[in-house]
């Protein structure tokens, strides 16, 4: 892992963003024991695990939600541990939570409005919105509650797009949708790290991102287990998830 | 992509991080003390003014009470700006959800093939 830097100029290989030794609790449960992970520039890096390894608190501690107890958070070399989420989502880390994250009662165009901050930029972000997801474009004065549940991830992604981040965290994608949207989602996923965004994903079915993924982590019980590329991975993934440590 | 990375990079080096939530609870409790201790302090103040003989120490006594008045108005409303927004916050959040899952059910409950069976079975659950 590279090692983070904090003066100032971040060199080409120093990861966009990178956990250091973190943890992180609930009350007085410790959850996370000291996860490292680093999502270099481009990269699409995915994080595997079971249910309740603690990847979502990754994810949590990753967007600002949860301040770890212990360890650091670095953005292109800069220490940010315990900046806000809204701080993080400025300077271009945006996280797609887990579920469904957009406002049921806004429609497609006010959700992406609410992204945007900026009234007179709504119009060329929107086209743009609707250039990559086109699905979006006829349902535009839809609620975005009655969309189904591929089509609110759409949104989703497309409102975290329309704010042209670096560094793009998605928690768990598939939940509650048919393989063949988790399909479509992960495709268009693909698209945009060609974009160079870094995409750090969160994801429980490992099958349905290790295809765009370049690298990859499995947590078993708050700590990364093993690391690699996701061909390396492949002998690994069942012992992770049939709940073997070692 | 280096122009995107380049402005991650020129962003991070410019963050502050800020601890707010800590603040805002210090906040809080600086305002209710400042709203408690300026109501006390002037009325002790209103008390002793009953005392003086002299014009100029009861005049005195009156600015302080006054003053302190002004002091607990103005912690009233850091009280109220501060805990008003945290409650505000868990008002929103709570309304985004219910908003959710009602949406979810009424989604769910047109969806069904025959929606007067579904109205059965949901009644009793929604009389609770």
């Amino acid at each position: 892992m590279v090692s983070p830097v904090g003066n100032g100029r971040a060199p080409a290989d120093t990861p966009l963003l990178e956990l250091v030794g973190i943890r992180a609790a609930y009350g007085g449960i410790d959850v996370l024991h000291g996860v490292d992970l680093a999502i270099p520039p481009g990269a699409v890096v995915a994080l595997l695990g079971a249910n309740g390894a603690g990847k979502s608190t990754t994810v949590k501690v990753t967007a600002g939600l949860l301040p770890p107890t212990a360890g650091k958070v670095y953005v292109a070399g800069h220490d940010v541990t315990g900046a806000s989420s809204h701080d993080l989502a400025r300077i271009g880390v945006c996280t797609i939570p887990e579920g469904r994250g957009v406002f049921p009662n806004l429609t497609v165009r006010e959700n992406l409005w609410m992204a945007t901050q900026v009234s007179g930029r709504l119009d060329s972000l929107e086209e743009g919105a609707y250039a990559r997801f086109p699905l979006l474009a006829e349902r535009r004065n839809q609620l975005a509650g009655s969309l189904s549940g591929g089509e609110q991830q759409m949104l989703a992604l497309s409102r975290a797009l329309v704010t042209d981040p670096a560094v793009l965290v998605l928690d768990e994608l598939s939940m509650g949708l048919a393989p063949i949207v988790v399909q479509q989602l992960y495709e268009i996923v693909a698209q945009v790290a060609q974009e160079g965004i870094s995409i750090l994903v969160v994801e429980q079915f490992a099958r349905a991102v290790l295809g765009i993924a370049d690298r990859a982590a499995i947590m078993v019980n708050g700590v990364v287990a093993h690391a690699g590329t996701p061909a390396e991975l492949q002998s690994e993934l069942s012992s992770a998830y049939l709940g073997e440590t070692t | 992509m280096s122009e995107r990375i380049a402005r991650l990079e020129q962003e991070a080096a410019n963050l502050k991080v800020s601890t707010s939530a800590k603040r805002d609870g210090i906040l809080q409790v600086v305002g209710a003390l400042a709203m408690v201790a300026g109501v006390v302090i002037a009325f002790v103040a209103y008390q002793l003014s009953l005392d003086k003989a002299d014009d100029r120490d009861i005049q005195s006594l009156i600015i302080l009470a006054v003053s302190m008045l002004g002091l607990s108005v103005a912690g009233a409303a850091v009280f109220l700006r501060y805990s008003l927004a945290r409650f505000l916050r868990f008002w929103l959040l709570r309304q985004l959800y219910e908003g959710q899952a009602n949406i979810d059910r009424l989604v769910g409950a047109l969806g069904q093939p025959n929606s007067s069976e579904e109205h059965e079975v949901a009644e009793p659950e929604a009389s609770r």
